[in-house]
């Protein structure tokens, strides 16, 4: 997105969705993962919006759709081309908007004249009646959101995915207005704040390049230092490659557990075994605190005071309500503590210092101050100055980049298709009772209690032919692993897909999961993997 | 019957104070009424309905209720003394509904009736609906507590008349704080009591509801059609003045164990769910439906009343639009107790954007 529209994220509010007549939801099980914007989604259904969504499962949300494209896994990218084709074909292009706003149309027109529609349903699976009937709908409504969440981005395709959605926007002039535009949904509270932060290894704050001569100038002198690399650092998943080749010799993990949540688990556990400083920072012990030389203990949310910056880029105020266990200090005490310790002096009277260098450093963030986030309910970035009421929606008369690029995509098939070794597709994700790796919500008893062991959901018709019934064991098996767990028999996912979680670290998917990557993002193919299943 | 000044409140909650821990509605800087001791917000007896009522200082969210250590079980049961201030009517009549299924069949829960003795309860009876989602007078209630109280005030303007309902109530009516009421307050009272007792409402049709439910005729489609948006929350549960489920726990630590009990919510998959995996409420529509036929079908036949007080806190808080005012008006249009375009409530057409806020 930020290749086509200058700017990667929610282009639009959760508050707009109130107002759109059509969503258009794809890779996102929005009901179990972000309830409240389902609820905003579900309740403008009610009173007479639209709903396209595109999931190979039938999830709750795909329950309640208009027109549900069951496509095959990993197929988007044909989808959505093919859903151009037939946009342009009727001639329900914005051409004016396309004209006006937009650069490198043709590129577009000639990749999607690829794709026909035999070439798109032999592809996707999908019939013609529901693949025009989306493409008309989303055409031709006043105000579409497109809504997507890890569906789209966890395959080798993702970058490739999110480009074709933005094109989708633009071809048909969704984008840039109140309730119309793309919108991935963050799968955490403070995802986007992360990424905000630059906690990438490519970007500074506010996403500016690390080889951006003028943002090292700023940062160099905010931090009293010389010579910040201009090369840009390695991505998580890479930095186990480089443990296991032997060029990463020690690792600081805040708030993450890659042993349960990384693909090729067992792969992660090796490499970070070779590590010669381990340190983990966190609020429980982990999987991955179990490995480390040195713990962290830090403060929970309750014990803290700071800021959230959530999917629709608003930044909120988070007050401490507790005090801190004995021992325990905030993230950002402790990471000053470190920086001191190592010869970096890092001191910051409070987190409000924190916040002023933030705004100092950080153009999206310039305006935004403590002082006004305590007698709001927060600010949306962009945010360039003190009297500025923050931005409900991007890319409002211009994209953030000026034109918006068309970015045409081809579609590639997944990595590992299934083949007579490993004939069934697996593809993962999380259910609404858990988060991630557990290490909270396995604690909650009623969370807990909701769904406590792993299991795998599969067609009724594979079960038949596997002879099981809910609740029977099956190994399954792929390329990298095997693990055990019960069935659960169920219409939601189609014949020859099989879906598991990554909760349970005794029966965890990422086990199974390849290391493929996409090129661009270094996402893991985490929605896709080739395994084989036997019954037990 | 007395007479309190209006200026005469602050005084009262400090005195009372002296004696108990005080509980009274207060409107916070950010908007929302909570129920907390004086001091945290502006104390608010017009408009407050705080979304978490007052079951939560009778059984609060999660309690100790027994500790084991070195094969000695103690069951705990003390309970400080408290008042709750200010509580609406409906919230009265929670009270009692709860009381009388926590002392049922001879039974007594000791937590919660440790908790019920140790309190004392003043009522502010409503002069207006406190928010749109109001229906106490169709759920069967009034704008004004009948029974149950220690002390009941009505609004009359620069002053409040006070009932009292218990000896407890008696008692604290002899405070020098209040003053004595004349004929003319009576009558004004009984003013009060008649123009309030018709107080416009949202009118969903709970009379019709019952009727459709008692009949047995509601299907299981009906439910899952409803269900098919439910969010599995449980939120609807949480804010129920009327909903007592609990989980039961054991908490280890170094001396032994402590039990714990804390709200549950029978929309949950894993409420229901057997040890052996089968599970009796298996889809979201039947456990739908076992949430709304209790409270509607079966606490008729077995208390003689349904156990929704129309304080619409459910239809307030849920995120898609499933309270008890959404359900007991799709009853009634679904099954024909109400003509379609006379009922107060078409779900899905009238319910504004701003539907919960």
């Amino acid at each position: 997105m930020a290749a086509t529209f200058g700017s990667g994220a929610m282009t639009n509010s959760i508050g707009e969705m109130d107002d759109a007549d059509l969503f258009f939801v794809l890779g996102s099980n929005t009901t179990e993962q972000h309830p409240l914007v389902a609820a905003r989604i579900i309740q403008a259904v009610q009173r007479g919006a639209r709903l396209i969504v595109a999931d190979p499962r039938k999830t709750q949300i795909a329950s309640l759709a208009h027109v549900h494209l069951r496509h095959a896994v990993g197929s988007d990218v044909a989808l959505v081309n093919g859903l151009m084709n037939i946009i342009l074909q009727n001639g329900w292009e914005d051409r004016a908007f396309i004209n006006g706003r937009t650069e490198n149309f043709q590129a577009l027109e000639s990749v999607v004249s690829e794709y026909d529609e035999e070439r798109v349903l032999s592809i996707t699976g999908l019939s013609k009646k529901s693949i025009v009937e989306a493409a008309a709908l989303y055409a031709q409504s006043p105000k579409a959101m497109i809504v997507y969440a890890m569906g789209i981005t966890q395959h080798v395709a993702g970058t490739d995915n999110v480009k074709s959605l933005a094109n989708l926007a633009m071809v048909t002039g969704h984008v840039g207005r109140p309730s119309s535009g793309v919108n991935p949904l963050r799968g955490q509270n403070n995802v986007q704040g992360a990424c905000d932060m630059g906690a990438l290894p490519s970007v500074f704050s506010g996403y500016q390049a690390v080889s951006d001569p003028e943002a090292i100038r700023c940062f160099e002198e905010e931090w009293a230092v010389k010579g910040l690399s201009p090369h840009p650092g390695l991505t998580a998943t890479e930095m186990v490659e480089a443990i296991d080749n032997g060029q990463l010799k020690a690792l600081y993990v805040i708030g993450e557990n890659p042993v349960v949540s990384d693909p090729d688990s067992q792969h992660v556990y090796r490499a970070l075994k070779k590590l010669e400083l381990l340190v983990v920072q966190d609020i429980f012990m982990s999987e991955t605190a179990e490995l480390a030389d040195v713990i962290l203990p830090a403060a929970s949310f309750a014990e803290k005071t700071g800021t959230y910056t959530n999917t629709e880029r608003r930044v909120q105020l988070s007050r401490q309500a507790i005090d801190p266990l004995p021992g325990v200090l905030p993230d950002w005490r402790i990471i000053c503590e470190v920086g001191s310790r190592a010869g970096y002096p890092m001191h910051y009277e409070d987190i409000e210092e924190v916040a002023a260098e933030i705004a100092r450093t950080t153009p999206s963030y310039a305006g935004i101050s403590y002082d006004r986030l305590r007698d709001s309910w927060g600010i949306q970035w962009p945010c360039p100055d003190n009297g500025h009421p923050g931005t409900m929606y991007l890319h409002k008369e211009k994209f953030a980049k000026g034109r918006g690029t068309f970015m045409p995509a081809v579609f590639v098939p997944p990595e590992e298709p299934p083949d007579a070794e490993f004939p069934y597709i697996l593809t993962t994700g999380r259910v609404g009772a858990h988060y991630h790796t557990g290490t909270i919500s396995k604690r909650t008893l009623v969370l807990n209690r909701e769904v406590p062991y792993p299991y795998l959901e599969i067609n009724p018709e594979d079960a038949k032919r596997l002879r099981v019934r809910t609740g029977m064991k099956v190994a399954v098996e792929s390329r990298r692993g095997e693990i055990s767990l019960p069935v659960q028999v169920t219409e939601k996912v189609p014949k020859g897909v099989v879906f598991g979680s990554f909760h349970f670290n005794e029966a965890n998917v990422n086990r199974l999961i390849p290391r493929h990557l996409d090129p661009v993002s270094k996402i893991p193919e985490l929605k896709h993997c080739a395994v084989n299943i036997r019954r037990l | 019957m007395k007479r309190l000044r209006k200026d005469r409140i602050g005084p009262l909650l400090e005195e009372l104070a002296l004696q108990r821990r005080i509980y009274c509605p207060q409107l916070l800087p950010g908007g929302e009424v909570v129920y907390a001791e004086p001091g945290l917000g502006n104390l608010d007896l017009d408009n407050g309905k705080p979304l978490i009522s007052a079951k939560a200082f009778l059984m609060p969210q999660v309690e100790a209720i027994a500790e084991f250590a070195r094969q000695e079980i103690s069951i705990i049961t003390e309970a400080e003394p408290t008042l709750l201030f200010g509580i609406a009517p409906c919230e009265m009549r929670a009270i009692q509904f709860v009381e009388r299924f926590m002392t049922r069949d001879g039974l007594s829960d000791p937590h919660f009736t440790s908790r019920r003795r140790a309190m004392i309860i003043i009522v502010v009876a409503c002069k207006e609906p406190r928010d749109r989602f109001c229906f106490c007078i169709e759920a069967n209630g009034k704008p004004f507590a009948e029974s149950g109280y220690d002390l009941q005030m009505f609004d009359l303007g620069d002053f409040y008349v006070v009932e009292s309902g218990s000896a407890n109530g008696d008692a604290l009516l002899s405070l020098g704080l209040f003053e004595e009421a004349g004929p003319e307050d009576a009558r004004l009272l009984e003013e009060e009591k008649s123009r309030t007792a018709k107080i416009a409402q949202i009118n969903p049709g709970m009379a019709g509801a019952l009727r459709v439910l008692a009949k047995e005729n509601v299907d299981e489609e009906f439910w899952e059609n409803l269900a098919a948006c439910c969010l599995n929350c449980g939120s609807c549960v949480y804010v129920c003045p009327t909903c007592t489920c609990y989980y039961v726990t054991d908490l280890t630590s170094v001396k032994g164990y402590t039990r714990l009990r804390g709200w549950d919510a029978c929309l949950h998959e894993g409420f229901s769910r057997e040890t052996s995996g089968h599970n009796p409420r298996p889809t979201p529509g039947t456990r739908l439906a076992r949430r709304h036929e209790h409270k509607l079908k079966f606490d008729v036949m077995n208390f003689g009343g349904s156990a929704c007080v129309g304080c619409g806190r459910c239809s307030l808080v849920c995120p898609v639009g499933l309270g008890a005012i959404e359900i007991i008006s799709k009853l009634n249009w679904s099954f024909g107790s109400i003509d379609e375009g006379k009922s107060d409530f078409d779900i899905f057409k009238k319910r504004g954007k701003e539907g919960w806020e």
